[in-house]
Parts: C-alpha cells; structure tokens; sequence
C-alpha cells in the first residue's frame, strides 16, 4: 500500500514567507496591547466592565479554543481505541493542533486574569464545587497529557537534528542520552495518557458548558438548558474532525502537499452521525423548552443563534450527505469551516452574545486591543504550527533516507518501567493529600486577612454644656434649648454632632400638644412599650389635639416620657424590632419637617439641624514640615476641589456680589468693597495691603487678586481650631510667617465665633471700632451679655446659617449679601410665646418694632465704639483733648486723628424697611451740610418698615473740593509714613485710576451700622415703661374687668437711667399705646394692612 | 493501576464536598443565626449616609460628587469599586401609606445569599460563606478570573479594572473587618438615621419583617424579598410596593449553584463516572488493539 510508506517527517520548506511576516507583524502589534494591559491594567485596553466581567479573551481564546482544540482527543480516539488505524497520518497534527491549542489558552488567560500571577493558585486552593476549578484541573491535566502525547514527535525531531550535523548537533549531543531516554518512557506509558486525555477531555469539554448554569437569569433561554454540557461535548466531538480535515487541507496548501482527500473524505463520513446526534438533543431540548423562548427580547441574540443553528449546523450537515462534497476539497473546507464557525460561535453565543446582565448600560463590544491580542494569539498559534511541522515530523511525507535503524538504544527494562510509574502514583497521592490539608488552611487564613481593624477617628468633641433653664409649669425635663445627645448614641455613631433641639419653639410650632412626639405613655419603669397616648385619652372620651396645658394646668403633675425611656439605643440583642433612639427621633422628625416644610423654616437636610463633625486631619492629610499657606490651600483643594469652587462665588473671597438690598442696584452684581467707601479707614483700593488682612485669601499685596484661583484662597483663617492662625496685618492677606502652618492644618474643623471674629470683632482695626455690637467679648459671654452666646453656646453659623459657604447676613457698610436671616426664622411670628393678653400685646409690637429694638438695649458694654473720627486733626504732632464726658473717651492718634468713643451707647432708632442707599466711588456730593454714605430707607407710613436700632459714626473725611467727590487716600505706605494729604490722595486716586483735582477739603459724613447681636435674656431687654408712661400700659385703661389684674414683673422700667425710643421722632403724635398704631387711631381695629 | 492524578483528584474531591453538603439542602432554616439586615425600603429617605458611612469604613476612595448631593439619583447606579452600596430613587411612592412621597428610594449591595453563586464559582475558594454569614473575600489568593462577577446573581461585584497588577474583587464584606464578632451594626446600619436598615439575626429579623407586614398593611406588600430568592439572602427586603419595579430581579428560589453543584458531583463523585469511562475505554482499546493484531 502505498499509505504505509508515508511516515512523519519535517517539512522542511522555507519558513518565512510573505505570510509569516504578516502574522509575525500580527503577533508583534497584539502583544504591545498586551503589553499595555500589563503596565495599564483591565480597564485601559479592553471593554470590560462591572457587568461584563468576561469578553472576547474567554469567549474566543478559552471557550473557543478548548472547543476547537477537540480535534486531538477525538482522532487520539478513532486511532487508537477505535483502531482505525488508517488515520494515523492525521494524528500528529491533530495532536499538535491541539496543543498549541490548550497551550494559547493557557497563554492568552494570563492576559484575561487579573492576578494572573496568582495562576498557579488553584493546584494549592481546591475549590471542589467550583466548575471552573474542574475545568482548570482537567485543561492542566489535558495540557499535560498531550504534552506526553506530542512529545515522541519533538523527541524524534530531535533524534534527526542530531544526525544531522551542524551547530545544533553539537550544542544537542551531550542530550542524547537523556533523550532516548525519554522517548522510550513515553512511548511505553503513552496508551495510558492516550486514555486519561479522551477523559480528561469528556470532562472539560462538557464542563466549559456547566460554567455559564451558574447564571440561569443571564444567560439568554434560547441556550440555558441544564443539558448544556452534554450539548458543549457533543458539539466539541462533532467539531473535531472538521477541525482535523480544515487544519490539514490548510497545511497541505501551505507546505505545497498533495491533499490526502481519500482519508479525509472517509473521515468526513463520520461527520453526518455525530452531528445528527447533536441535532437530536440540540433540537430536542429546544422543543421541550420551546414556551421559555423569547425570540423577541434581545432580537441581535435570536439573529446569532440562528446563524448558528442554520449556517453552523443545518448547511454544512446537508452539504456533508452528499459525495461529491465529501470528494471536493473545496466543498469539504467550505462545509467543515462552516460546522467551526457555527461551534464557535456557539460558544460565542454562550459566553458572550446571549450573556444578558439587567443592569448594563451599554452592550459589551470587543475594544481594541482585545481583538488585537486575539488576533495575535490565532497568529501565534499559525505560526508556532508552521514552526513545529516545518522542524518536527509532524505531517506525513516520504521520508528522505529510508533507514529502518529501529535499534532503540537505551531501552527501558519492563520491571523499571512499572516502578518508575509506582513512584508517580506516590507521589500523585502524597500531592492529594498535601494539598486538600494546605486548601483547608487557606480558607481558615482568608478570615485572617480581614483582621486588619481600620478606625476613622472623629474628633470627640464634647457637646458644650447648656445651663439648664427651668420653665414654670412645665416638666423637669423641658428645658429651652438642650442637646438631643445620649451617650450610647455618640458612641455608636457618627458624623454629627448632636442636635441643639429647642424645646420651647417645637412647644410654640406644634401649639403645645406634647402627644404629636410624646405618643406613648407607661405608669411601670420597668415597662418599656407602655400605651398609646391617643387610645388612653380615648377611654376618658377625650380626643387629643388641643394643647396639653388646656387640660393639664401644671404639667409637672403629669408624667411625660422621655424618648429615651422606651427607643434606647440602635440595635438592641434582645430586639430588633424595637425601633433605636436614633431611628425613633428621625422617624418622628423627618415625617413633621418634610410635611410643612414649605411653610416656614423647617430644616430637612441633615446639616440643617446636625452639625458636621470634621474627621482628624492627621489621619487624613500627609503634609510636609512648614509649609507655605499655599502649600496648604492645594492640599485642601485636593479632596475639596468643590468647595474651592464655592468659596471663589463666595461674597466673603470676592468681597462684591449682588445687592438686592440696595436700592438703585437690586439686580446689580458688580458692587463691592472695591466700588465703595466708607468713613472708618475709607477705602480699600491702594490700601489693600493693609486692609485684606480681613480678607480669606492671600496675596493682595499690590494689586487686586486673581479672584477666580482657588489656590489663593486661604482655608485657615476659617477653619483653625487652634487659635494660632494669624493674619500679618499689612501682609496683604498672608499670614504671619512665624506661625507653624503644618499644625494649624492637621487640625481643621468648624468655625468657631472666634474664627469669625478674628475679623468681624475688630473691623476697620480695633475691637469695637465699627460695630457696637460684636466685640470680643462675644467669644466667651455670660448669658447677660448675648444669650444666644452665653447661655445657649450658639456659634454664629447657627443664625447666619451656611450652605456651601453661602453665608445668610447682611451689613450696612457691605453692599453685597447671601440671604438675609431673621429673627422669626426660629422664633416663629409670634415669638413672645406668654399666654393671654399680655402675650397678645407683646406679639403685637412685631409688626412695628424689630426683635432687636426692645431686646439689645444698649451696646458697647465692656469696650467703648468709636462714634466720632476726625481725619482733619490726624499728622499733628500736638493736638489737646477735651475734657472727658461721662460714657464719652477721647483719644487722639496721630495715624487717624481725633475720635470720641462711647461706652454704653443707646441705639439710634429708625424706620427701616431692609433698603438703603450707597456711596460708591466718584459719586458727586449733593449736599455738603450732611453727606451719609449708606442713607437707611424706611417710612412711618410704609408697612414694611419696622423701627430698628442703628449705631451712628460720623467722621470728618477728605473730599476733592473741585470734583465735589469723596477721596481715598493711600495710608499705609502713605499718608502714614509722610502725613502728606496732598500726596497721598493723589497716589490714591491715581491707584484708583480716578481724577484728583489737587485740591481737598473735609466733609463731615456719616454711616450707619446695624444692630443685631448681644441679645439679652428677657429679663434684661427693655420692659413696657422703659418706652411707654406708666400710664399708657395699665391693663384696666381698656379691659374694664382687669383692674385687680397684677402687672407683670415687665411692666417695670429695666434701665431707669437710660431714654430709648423717641416716639415723636420717629413721627408718632404721642406714645402709641395711647395715640394709636401707625395705621389706625382707634383701639381694637385690627391687623394693619400687610 | 488505574489510579491516575485525574482520578484521585476527584475522589477526593468528593469527599471534601459530602462535609459542606448542610448549606445546601435547608437553606432558610439552616441560617437562623446568620447576620443579617433587613433594610425597610418605605422607612428609606435617601439621605446617602449609608453610602458615605460605607466609604468611610471601606476606606474607599472620595466620590467626586459629595455625599449630600442628590443630583446622583439621575441616574441609577450599580456598586463599583469605590461604592458597595448605593441608593437608587425610583419614581412614585414606596406604599400606599405613604401616598404624598414622591420617590421611592432603596439601598442596594451585596446580599449575603445563604448559597453564594460567588462562592460556589471561585475557582480558589478566595469567596468564602463564614459561618457568621457574611460572604467574605480574600484577595490573596484571587486568581482574577472574575467567574463571580458572571455567577452573581444580583450583578453586584466589582472589579478594579484599572489596577494593572493587584486587582481585585470589589463588594460588601458585611464589615467583618472592623466588626468580626458581629457585635455591632454593620456601618451602614449604624449610620442610617431612620433605622431602615436593621442588622440582627437572621431568624429575627424575617420575624420582624413578617410583624411589619401583618401590623401595616397599607404600608407592605406580603413579600420578603430575600427570604427564598436564590436560596434565601442574608439582606432582606420590605417594600410598600412590587420589588422588582425597584431595580431587582424577580428570582427563583433555587440558588444557582444548586444545578451546577448537582451536574458536577453526579457526574464526577468519588470519580466514579470518569474511572468508569477509563475502564471502558481501556477495555475497548485493548480489545481492539489484539483484533489488529490478529489482522496483521
């Protein structure tokens, strides 16, 4: 026969071609891809994301290539358990085939896992109830069997090189031994790994198909079926031998061979009957399961699985019935590519386009690089194949010496051979056992590792301590303003700090009924649901909703419960179902607070009643040793990038912004401290050196800054908690080089009232210069001092509520504002809260009178305020001081001037309606005899103006006499060091880019500053007579039937010694207690017009 | 003779597998102890502390949008891996009960399954079901195949793609770290405000679930979800309204790996099958190779 004569032999054509470049130009792009996947990770050089964790690299590289690598197990099979002996030429390449196969998939999972170092885990880490752990032991196992099945190919090629002479003899003679060696052991135990490689495939193969049951919601019905695996072997069995005929037409194209159409036709007669088997249960099984079908759900699925089935599977099974097909090489490549194609893109199918997750937001679609590495993988597969049957007798062909020198040297005795396979399966069982106690340790380590305790430490800070005030008639535990803070709670938890909850406005918004929170009451200590308050009230027949004190005259004699009583703390062990403290106090609140939200303030954000507690910066920020403040604004901005951003919008940083409460310039955004003057240290401009010093941003030392650079804002001055941070007063807003910025950092937090007054307690240069009314003093007060302050521990931002550094306020010598805020906001429009006539009258006086009117009397208390400044005097080296007044301090100083200072002072009071006017910068002076620089508006006659008290500075200030217009003289750096007016208006003005005559004069000017902090308790703000006669507010002059009335402790004078409100300045004929309201003359007219 | 690698492997196999068989066949009693949570989608406001406490306690990377930003719930997201959890808002009130709400909001994270198809899949055992319950990762020995990430049935784990040379798996570790014994409330629960997520056992809790349902009926539809979706989840779900119209799955009550588990051990117990075939095919080799011999 002329078969037997054939033998494997190298090819031995010329390796490189055309095409070997071509794929060797293949390999070389996809492996720089693979390269970057190496140096950039998953995410940069493939599509995959969180819901397609698996792309192209194991659809295509694994599933496809184990499936199609089928062609070894299969042939191994048919030759030689089967015995057909006649295929044997198809053997070696089969084989070879499929291990370059198996060995690509080994190759290309380093690329696709993501610890892939970690690869060799699973042979130490036994999983046994993981499909994938079985599919990766039998493809190892496989590997290694068609390593042992290849091998006498490569050890005879070896054989030859070594006869052949050359290099590679000399550098392969000293192996000789070992080599024939080696050939004689495999080829005595190769029957046996012949065997274990049909199982080992069996197993795989079909486990390649259990993989994807575990996803039974994913996978599209059209393939989920429990018998996917025998479905995935079957197909595997049936795509091997057109795998084996496709691979040998190619290679006999490709090494210029006669094609063995005779053994190929025979064997594609097998085809039909293993495919029909398919067709049986492939069929079978879409019949059983035909009512789960959804062809319509995912359209592009149903498109694919019929391209499989009918150009995968129908086509090339009629095309393969017929002869003549079988006979043509042509039609058998084209029918056996088909029956490839449609395997491989059921596996495709599987794994990638009937792979349905319900959250992705795109489908998945190969990038780039996935399809360029696996490109590169088939080339290296082509390549390596050409490589081996170019060098190795692979493929069949008429050897060139016929010398049948089967003299095996070296042979191994029988007996060594069976002991040699005795310490293999030693060694094999020793591994079993080693490895099954190592994975059990494992697991027990796994916990181990997640050991490792991470603690976010928050910076304890103790709520302060609010001196209880009792309430008459009222529980014990009523108190105006208290903590909702409990112990347990705090330790548990939290980023916040404790709600400041006031009980007495809760009491005032809720019209006193206790049971809207206090819903449950218990007459055991012990019991801890007790009974509804609605149901109990039931069975006296009284239906709740009225306040509580109608009924219960002195609630002291009723037991209220506390929350704590009953809602202890989160998670109690004995039971779950009882709702926490904390869930108990946010499910009564959020329910009240996001239903009448709309109607008044009521806070619904978790800041709103919560203060954030700052995490310790030391664990957080790494920072270097003395750092500039710019070193240290960029370290903020890096976690803090958006409030840097909100900073730069901030009136604070821009000292400008809209104005609605000036009028001519309600919808202007352009006025600032730069557009405007005042009469205190005049104007900013050339002095801004010395004057952004108050300003949280660095570097106005020569010109105004760059107000749209986060990185000059400067955090600190804000933010310290240590009370070092320190502004240079003439650095230009940088801070004091001697402080150590590192410290101040790492140890951010709230702003304190003293980070506030670090600038808004000493404006326009000392405490108290401008404001009567914020002083230092306000950092630590008594409670007669502010009560807000003293006995109730507010921080400024508790009213001037901020959000996203939008501070709520407004001044009078800034045009610009964020909000405004009043006193009502917390106090609710009836806020004297006194029951009957008496609180009648007093909640009366709102609509006319400002909160801040009766309840600051007077300011200045411990520092006197500057009332008075007289620019004229300033430079004289003598200047003699008047005799001193009572309350009234007379100082000169020879930078400012001659000023008079007041302690004690008693507001100026005026109708203002929230407008006033603005001085801004060039404006001509209308009327020399009174210049105000910030005219409060406000009318008697208008509704909404209410009477407020003012503190007024007047001030003697330079003006060009010519241009009739206010000046702004250069100080520092200027009049200061020479006392030169002339000079240093004209270098101010000339900063300014303004005329300047030449010629000044002084004007006198005046300005306003509002009044709105020192709030006294009540005992101490002004009391009925301090304003009315005592006359005027006797009950019995109207309500006949009260003359045995007692007046009330406030019916007093307070300050006996001290004259407020002026009513017939304010343009009343007489006390309005007697004359009548502004709006009506009669008693008992109404409400005046809103 | 006939004792290769591949076989003594899978006996053994067999045997490691007949010790764990107990989680698989009575799920929801079985895990009467486990830590759970059981998370009240009606008590829910969305306020995102979950989120953030979880950020906070994972050590996970800042956001680039604030916590307190609401803007988020445009869109719905899924946990990455920076977020185990995330709060999702979904249009129209979460019960009858509470008619005047306008969204509906709900936590999502990992759910604790009592039979992980995470954990079932892993090729290492680097997934783990500890007895307390939680599903816990080990990255140690993670190979990165990310056969989780496919086995999942909520589509929860994430993965660091970006991490060239140690990714790893991404997901809700129930806290163990900071909490191993199980004592205190996982961070979100700790942070939540409305105590709509409460942490306890499971056993407890599917009580409590049950009392809510039976006490506020305009306020719960008579599901748990959790209690046997996948073989019962250690995080159990009330909702006012039809579950699955809030971003989950409706799920059979069979856990995944129960299929998968069964075709790998009938198949492949004790190695009985595979030895079996070997047999066969040893046999059918043999007898061939002497017919061959006697032809020749």
């Amino acid at each position: 026969m002329e078969e037997k004569i054939l033998k494997p032999i190298p090819q031995k054509i010329k390796f490189f071609t055309t095409g070997t470049f071509i794929l060797l130009a293949l390999v070389a792009v996809g492996f720089t891809f693979g390269l970057a996947r190496f140096i950039l990770g998953l995410g940069t050089v493939t599509n995959l994301n969180d819901q397609y964790p698996w792309g192209i690299w194991i659809a295509i590289d694994v599933a496809c290539g184990v499936a199609l690598a089928a062609g070894g197990f299969t042939t191994a099979a048919l030759i030689e358990i089967f015995g057909s002996k006649q295929y044997k030429p198809l053997l070696r390449p089969a084989i070879l085939t499929a291990w370059l196969g198996y060995a690509m998939v080994a190759f290309a999972l380093v690329f696709d896992l993501g610890r892939w170092w970690n690869m060799w885990r699973p042979i130490f880490n036994w999983q046994g109830n993981s499909v994938l752990f079985e599919v990766g032991m039998c493809v190892m196992g496989y590997l290694t069997v068609l390593t042992i099945e290849i091998a006498p190919a490569i050890l005879e090629g070896l054989k030859i090189k070594m006869k052949e002479g050359g290099l590679l003899q000399k550098i392969l003679l000293p192996l000789e031994k070992p080599v024939y060696f080696l050939h004689n052991v495999v080829h005595a135990m190769l029957p046996f790994f012949i065997l274990a490689g049909v199982v080992l495939s069996f197993m795989h193969q079909s486990s390649l198909g259990t993989l994807m049951l575990i996803a039974p919601t994913k996978i599209n019905p059209l393939w989920f079926t429990p018998i996917l695996p025998l479905l995935f072997l079957l197909s595997a069995i049936m795509v091997g031998y057109p795998m084996v005929i496709f691979e040998s037409i190619i290679a006999s194209k490709s090494f210029k061979k006669e094609i063995e159409i005779n053994l190929l036709s025979k064997l594609a007669r097998k085809i039909p009957y293993i495919m029909a088997i398919y067709f049986i249960f492939k069929f079978g099984d879409l019949i059983l399961r035909f009512d789960q079908l959804d062809f319509l759900k995912h359209p592009s699925a149903t498109i694919s699985f019929l391209v499989e089935i009918i150009m995968g599977l129908l086509i090339p099974f009629f095309l393969l019935l017929f002869k003549r097909v079988r006979r043509t090489p042509g039609w058998l490549f084209f029918s056996c590519l088909l029956i490839i194609i449609g395997v491989a893109l059921n596996r495709i199918n599987v794994y990638l386009i009937g792979y349905h997750p319900s959250f992705a937001e795109k489908i998945y679609f190969p990038a780039i690089g996935e399809i360029l590495v696996t490109v590169s993988i088939i080339s290296l597969i082509m390549l390596l194949y050409r490589f081996f049957a170019n060098y190795f007798p692979i493929l069949s062909g008429l050897p060139e010496a016929e010398e049948e020198e089967e003299k095996r040297p070296y042979v191994l005795q029988p007996k060594w051979a069976w002991a040699f396979r005795g310490v293999a399966v030693f060694l094999l069982l020793l591994f079993v056992f080693a490895y099954s106690y190592v994975h059990k340790e494992s697991i027990k380590e796994s916990i181990k590792a997640y050991q490792l305790v991470y603690s976010y430490e928050m910076k304890g800070k103790e709520p302060p301590k609010i001196k209880a005030r009792d309430h008459i008639m009222r529980p014990k535990g009523y108190q105006t303003i208290y903590y909702l803070s409990n112990s347990i709670l705090n330790s548990k938890t939290d980023y916040y700090e404790p709600v400041r909850f006031s009980h007495r406005s809760h009491d005032n918004f809720l019209k006193g009924n206790c049971a809207v929170c206090h819903h449950r009451i218990s007459f055991d200590e012990s019991d801890r649901v007790g009974l509804s308050l609605e149901e109990f009230h039931r069975d006296m027949d009284i239906i709740l909703g009225a306040p509580c004190s109608s009924c219960h005259k002195d609630m002291n004699e009723i037991v209220i419960e506390a929350c704590d009583k009953c809602h202890r703390w989160p998670d109690e062990p004995d039971n779950p179902a009882r709702i926490g403290l904390k869930g108990a106090y946010h499910r009564q609140c959020i329910g009240c607070h996001e239903k009448t939200s709309s109607e008044g303030f009521l806070p619904v954000d978790c800041v709103d009643c919560h203060r954030k507690n700052v995490p310790n910066h030391k664990d957080l920020v790494n920072i270097s040793d003395n750092p500039s403040i710019k070193d240290v604004t960029e370290k903020c901005l890096q976690c803090h990038e958006e409030q840097g951003k909100e900073i730069l919008n901030s009136v604070h940083f821009k000292w400008g912004g809209h104005s609605p409460q000036v009028s001519g310039f309600e919808h202007s955004i352009d006025l600032g401290l730069n557009t405007i003057l005042n009469n205190y240290m005049i104007g900013t401009g050339p002095n801004l050196a010395y004057c952004a010093s108050c300003h949280i941003g660095f570097g106005w030392i020569k010109q105004p800054l760059a107000l749209n650079d986060p990185k000059q804002i400067d955090c600190l001055v804000c933010h310290d908690t240590t009370g070092k941070y320190k502004k240079d007063p003439y650095g230009g807003g940088f801070p004091d080089p001697q402080i150590d910025l590192k410290e101040i950092a790492l140890s951010v937090g709230i702003p304190s009232r003293k980070n506030c007054g670090n600038c808004h307690f000493y404006s326009d240069g000392g405490p108290n210069v401008k404001h009567g009314d914020l002083s230092p003093g306000l950092i630590s007060p008594d409670p007669d001092y502010d009560v807000h302050m003293g006995a109730f521990q507010m921080n400024c931002q508790d009213c001037h509520y901020t959000k996203n550094h939008k501070i709520l306020g407004r001044s009078l010598s800034a045009p610009a504002t964020e909000g405004a805020l009043s006193c009502q906001r917390c106090h609710s429009s009836k806020p004297h809260q006194i029951s009957g006539i008496l609180g009648a009258h007093l909640d009366n006086h709102i609509k006319s009178i400002a909160c801040q009117t009766c309840h600051i009397p007077y300011i200045a208390k411990e520092y006197p305020t500057r009332i008075f400044l007289d620019w004229s005097k300033a430079g004289l080296e003598d200047f003699k001081l008047p005799k001193e007044e009572k309350d009234l301090i007379y100082k000169y100083d020879k930078k400012l001037g001659f000023e008079i200072w007041k302690r004690n002072y008693v507001p100026l009071y005026k109708w203002y309606d929230g407008k006033r006017k603005v001085y801004r910068l060039g404006d001509k002076l209308a009327n020399l005899e009174r210049v105000v620089l910030n005219e409060i508006e406000g009318d008697r006659k208008n509704p909404n103006s209410r009477i407020y008290p003012f503190k007024l500075h007047r001030a003697k200030q330079p003006y060009d006499t010519k241009e009739n217009n206010l000046v702004v003289p250069k100080l520092y750096n200027g009049f200061w060091n020479d006392f030169n007016w002339q000079k240093a208006i004209k270098e101010g003005m000339e900063y300014l880019g303004m005329p300047f005559s030449g010629s000044y004069g002084f004007v006198e000017t005046e300005m306003y500053t509002s009044i709105n902090h020192k709030v006294v308790p009540k005992k101490k703000s002004l009391g009925c007579t301090d304003c009315h006669s005592t006359e005027a507010v006797r009950c019995s002059r109207c309500h006949k039937r009260a003359a045995e009335i007692e007046l009330p402790e406030h019916y007093r004078r307070v300050y006996p010694n001290l004259k407020f409100l002026n009513f017939e300045e304010l343009g009343y004929e007489g006390d309005p207690a007697i004359t009548g309201g502004r709006f009506y003359t009669v008693l008992g007219r109404g409400l005046p017009p809103q | 003779m006939k004792i290769d690698r591949r076989t003594l492997l899978i006996s053994s196999l067999g045997l490691l597998l007949s010790s764990e068989k107990g989680l698989a066949e009575d799920s929801v009693s079985f895990a009467k102890d486990h830590w759970a949570c059981l998370v009240d989608t009606t008590l829910c406001i969305g306020c995102r502390k979950c989120e953030e406490a979880c950020n906070r306690a994972n050590k996970l990377m800042k956001p680039s949008i604030p916590f307190d930003d609401k803007s988020v719930f445009k869109k719905h997201r899924r946990p990455t891996e920076n977020a185990f959890t995330v709060v999702n808002e979904f249009p129209g009130s979460p019960s009858i009960a509470q008619w005047d709400r306008k969204n509906t909001t709900v936590k999502i994270q990992c759910m604790h399954c009592l039979d992980p198809s995470c954990v079932s899949a892993c090729i290492v055992g680097a997934l783990r079901k500890s007895e307390e319950g939680p599903v816990i990762y080990n990255p140690t020995i993670c190979i990165g195949c990310r056969y989780c990430m496919i086995a999942c049935p909520f589509e929860i784990l994430a993965y660091e793609y970006s991490n060239p040379l140690t990714p790893r798996v991404k997901k809700c570790q129930f806290c163990v770290n900071t909490n191993p014994e199980g004592k205190a409330n996982p961070a979100c629960a700790a942070a939540c405000p409305t105590e709509a997520i409460v942490f306890g056992k499971r056993g407890e809790l599917l009580e409590l679930a049950r009392n809510r349902i039976k006490q506020k009926k305009d306020q719960y539809i008579n599901h748990i979800y959790g209690e046997y979706e996948v073989g019962g989840t250690s995080w159990l779900y009330l909702a006012g309204r039809d579950i699955t119209e809030l971003g989950f799955k409706r799920l059979q009550k069979e856990a995944p790996p129960r299929l998968t588990e069964e075709i790998q051990h009938s198949i492949f117990k004790y190695g009985a099958i595979p030895i079996l075939f070997y047999g066969f095919l040893g046999a059918l080799m043999a007898y061939t190779n002497r017919k061959n011999k006697k032809g020749e």
